[in-house]
């Protein structure tokens, strides 16, 4: 049996038993290319599909789909599902622990279908088949989900060499100001679009902070001054919350190495605190949490 | 025909840059934008269609509508200044007819936008005809075509060494007036048109409003506005005052507008805490459907150029002619 | 700013604040006059239309004209502190400048409601746009057949124009009846919903319009109910509301599927409505 119907059957059993009542995985759309797939019923499940352009990070639908916000096109309440499945890599599984610290969701809630990874293709979600993996994926040191309740696929017996972050430490040796201004002119090109923030699955605000009506933090304009306090912004608020899945800078449209500056604050915090985003369910250390005393007037 | 030769071209172009701001595709990193230019050696001459459409030069992402000076209890308005000419070259049918439609809104249909048609009245639009058709691009699919010359005020089509001419209207024969242009035998090359299908009607889109999948699209879409903000006909936007520097004793402010998207959470969000698109499926739907049906009701053309930067860019592949391809299978 | 005619439909004409006075809680009317000077006076305006106030330095609001051109210069506006405008719209103290852009939007149509009698719904501060409506009627009083006024607020702090009650009352042929969804100690009136006070004044639906504003839930309910007691769709009306950012059908943002309610409304009959591609709710 392939990965693919592995998958298949794994997500019909687990809709047809009444396990779960949604499964949040793969399917191939028109033109070849991969996209998530939202189900509900299990003879659904054979659209499902496991390749190298699953790189998308279906965690970005958990608290959504939890909490009955999704799959509505009307003011009619729908009753969320119970519990849900979602296909993960090893990068996304990591997410899962990030949001079941922050409380978006309890661990009943989720059914984790884990794939073992052998990395993603550049180009994704529509790669020809002859493209090298993507950085992020020779980078990486994870093979097996951290959270997972079945496991798909066979995880390698050994690692292959993981290939050094290059960009990272050539930004990490520019002189302070280089190094600023570089920062800056990538934010310059930005169009405050907010599809990185939206891709992103940490970033569940229920207003966000840089959108917020009264422009009390960051202005409307579209211009550098508040594109750059949008990027630092939202990097500061991933800092130790990132698992890297990289797909901010995937969906930007103008090519800014938003990647680039989210790993440069997650290494910041390994190397300060030794925490790494979601290898466990435990609140990053520089993200703080008031309980209702504290955080009354 | 009349053909320019290439090096009459860039020195008439360097010429425009000189005098006015010319704006021709550009290659940056990420790709081709339509950028100003200095000079004709900066312009992209190989590339598809570029990353933007061409609308922020009419209708630039924020922009000031008024200044606001308030002194105790007094307030002095102060306009904004009018536009300064510009040229925009080497412009796509596609994004020509993009502007074209949004000024059925802004200036054909009254109250006219003063911003819009101050920066519209200011530009010319000079294109150049694509030779094919991008694997995403779907023009023939709203009846336009890669090589469409309606839209603009001149058009170009490149032979390589020369370039056929036309002038489509009487701003555009000015503008050529004087350029050596040399009478040729034949006729221009059309270009290669790939047809494509699959779109319903207005009234098929108007009846499918109650399809049930709509929201199951929705669920799928992130919100993430990409689609709005490729689009060469998208113009939602939001009013704001600002704070601005002042002088001792008193408050400036400027009233600013920026690009909005109906596909934001929050976009029809009162102050009472009333949403009624507070639904993905809801709007994902008003979208397809302004696009089709609401905006040629209010202003005449269909908002939509086929110029297929909204399946390029959606991060989840939600594709506008699958959905409506779907749409009128159901109805079948 | 010139456009071909000149005028700049965004720009603010300047007024200033000539009263301000407390209606209910959180709930006051504003009165404005325009400042005198090189800019144009405010056009004629008749009931239905609105226009956007300026607080200036946070932003432009829309909000119905409560008052009518016959009865004065100074336009008149309830509003209701929820956000950010409203709240600087009500710091505003009397003598300060603020903007005002319209009128926008379409109107009652007043001449077709002539020699019918009138059944007149608010609900909350969606009383505001209909007191123009009664204002006229009751400056034309024999234009007109039987008026009937149906007022409701959640509490009796939220009812507004209370100071007017008892000219509406003392007018020939027009009744008022008043209901709260939770009464306070003073209140000896109907306590229920805006459906249920209609239920207990059983309007007939003989040659009679029905005028309602007030939460979409309200209007909803009530519209409802109006059918049932035969009030055919050409008989009901109403006002809705949208986020507006524009009010000249410019911005796109507050079309009900292809109708725009600032261009196309906010004015509608349920003949309308009931068409709308898009629930108003």
């Amino acid at each position: 049996m392939s990965i693919s119907e592995a998958m298949q059957s794994a997500a019909r059993d687990v809709l047809a038993s009444g396990q779960v009542q949604r499964v949040i995985g793969y399917e191939t759309g028109p033109h070849g290319r991969v996209r998530p797939a939202i189900i509900d019923r299990p003879e659904e499940a054979e659209r499902l599909v496991w390749s190298a352009d699953c790189t998308h990070n279906l965690t970005v639908y958990l608290h959504r789909a939890l909490n009955g916000e999704n799959g509505r096109a009307s003011r009619e309440a729908v009753a969320p599902p119970a519990r849900v499945a979602i296909v993960v890599k090893p990068c996304d599984s990591r997410a899962i622990n990030v949001l079941l610290a922050e409380h978006q969701f309890s661990r009943e809630q989720v059914f984790a279908i884990g794939m073992a990874c052998e990395g993603m293709r550049q180009g994704a979600p529509a790669s020809a088949p002859e493209a090298t993996l993507q950085a992020r994926c020779l980078r990486c040191r994870e093979r097996v989900p951290v959270v997972h309740d079945v496991l798909l696929g066979e995880p390698p017996s050994a690692l292959p060499e993981a290939l050094p972050d290059e960009a990272l430490a050539h930004v990490r040796d520019l002189p302070p100001a280089e190094r600023a201004a570089f920062w800056l002119s990538q934010f310059d090109r930005c169009i405050r679009c907010y599809a990185c923030r939206q891709a992103c699955p940490m970033c569940n605000c229920p207003t966000c902070l840089f959108e917020q009506e009264d422009a009390l933090w960051v202005g409307m304009r579209i211009a550098p001054s508040e594109k750059r306090t949008f990027h630092l912004g939202r990097a500061l608020h991933l800092a130790g919350r990132c698992v890297g899945c990289n797909e901010c800078e995937r969906v930007c449209p103008m090519g800014i190495p938003i990647g680039l500056l989210n790993r440069h604050l997650a290494e910041t915090v390994e190397s300060l605190y030794g925490h790494r985003a979601g290898m466990q369910p435990v609140l990053s250390p520089v993200t703080g949490m008031l309980s209702a005393e504290e955080s009354a007037p | 025909m009349k053909t320019l030769s290439r090096e009459n071209l860039n020195l008439w172009l360097d010429g425009l840059a000189a005098q006015h701001a010319l704006i021709a595709p550009h290659l940056e990193a990420p790709g081709v934008f339509y950028r100003p230019v200095q000079r004709a050696q900066e312009i992209a001459w190989e590339a598809g269609r570029p990353v933007l459409p061409a609308k922020e030069f009419l209708f630039p992402p924020s922009e000031r509508l008024l200044k606001v000076e308030k002194r105790g209890p007094d307030v002095r308005l102060e306009a904004s200044p009018s536009a300064a000419p510009q040229v925009i070259f080497g412009l796509r049918p596609c994004d020509a007819r993009g502007i074209r439609v949004l000024d059925t809104a802004f200036v054909d249909t009254p109250p006219i936008d003063s911003r819009y048609a101050s920066r519209r009245e200011n530009t010319l639009l000079v294109g150049l005809a694509c030779r094919s058709m991008g694997a995403s691009c779907f023009c023939t699919a709203v009846g336009l075509a890669p090589d469409d010359p309606r839209d603009m005020d001149v058009m170009f089509s490149d032979r390589g060494a020369t370039l056929a001419v036309q002038a489509l209207t009487p701003r555009g024969e000015a503008l050529i007036a004087n350029l050596p242009l040399v009478e040729e035998l034949g006729e221009v090359e059309p270009a290669s048109r790939r047809e494509v299908g699959g779109l319903p009607t207005a009234e098929a889109w108007k009846e499918s409003y109650s399809d049930a999948r709509w929201a199951k699209h929705g669920e799928r879409c992130l919100s993430c506005r990409l689609c709005a903000y490729v689009c060469p006909t998208c113009r939602c936007y939001d009013v704001r005052d600002e704070a601005l520097p002042s002088p001792p004793g008193e408050a400036h402010f400027e009233r600013l507008r920026a690009w909005d998207s109906c596909m934001r959470e929050g976009y029809r969000l009162t102050a009472g805490g009333h949403n009624p698109r507070a639904a993905s499926g809801s709007r994902l739907r008003n979208r397809l459907l302004c696009k089709f049906v609401y905006y040629p009701h209010q202003y005449g053309p269909a908002a939509c150029t086929g110029c297929g930067r909204c399946l390029d860019a959606c991060p989840v592949n939600l594709d506008l002619l699958e959905i409506g391809g779907a749409l009128q299978e159901a109805a079948q | 700013m010139s456009t071909a005619d000149g005028a700049d439909p965004m720009y603010p004409l300047l007024g200033r604040l000539v009263s301000s006075r407390d209606m209910g809680r959180e709930i006051k009317l504003l009165g404005v006059k325009l400042l005198n000077g090189t800019q144009p006076r405010f056009p004629a305006y008749a009931p239905g239309q609105f226009a956007f106030l300026s607080a200036f330095g946070i932003g432009e609001a829309p909000f119905g004209l409560a008052s009518t051109t016959e009865r004065g210069e100074v336009l008149e506006f309830a509003v209701q502190r929820l956000g950010s405008v409203t709240t600087g719209l009500h710091e505003l103290a009397e003598g300060d400048a603020l903007g005002v852009r319209g009128p926008l939007g379409n109107t009652f149509p007043m001449e077709a409601f002539q020699h019918k009698n009138l059944l007149v719904l608010g609900g909350g501060i969606g009383g505001a746009p209909l007191r123009p409506v009664i204002h006229s009627v009751l400056d034309h009083r024999q234009d007109y057949g039987q008026l009937t006024i149906l007022w409701a607020a959640r509490h009796p702090s939220l009812l507004i124009f209370r100071d007017e009650y008892e000219s509406w009352r003392a007018a020939p042929h027009t009744e008022l009846h008043l209901t709260v969804d939770e009464a306070d100690a003073a209140w000896d009136h109907h306590v229920g919903l805006m459906t249920d006070l209609v239920r207990q004044v059983a309007p007939s639906a003989a040659n009679t319009v029905a005028i309602t504003c007030g939460p979409p839930i309200m209007i909803y309910h009530v519209d409802k109910l109006l059918s049932e007691l035969g009030f055919a769709p050409e008989q009901r009306y109403v006002t809705l509301e949208a986020r507006m950012h524009c009010g000249l059908g410019k911005c796109g943002r507050c079309n009900m599927g292809e109708l725009l309610v600032c261009r196309d409304g906010p004015v509608f009959s349920m003949a309308q409505v009931g068409n709308f591609l898009e629930s108003y709710l």
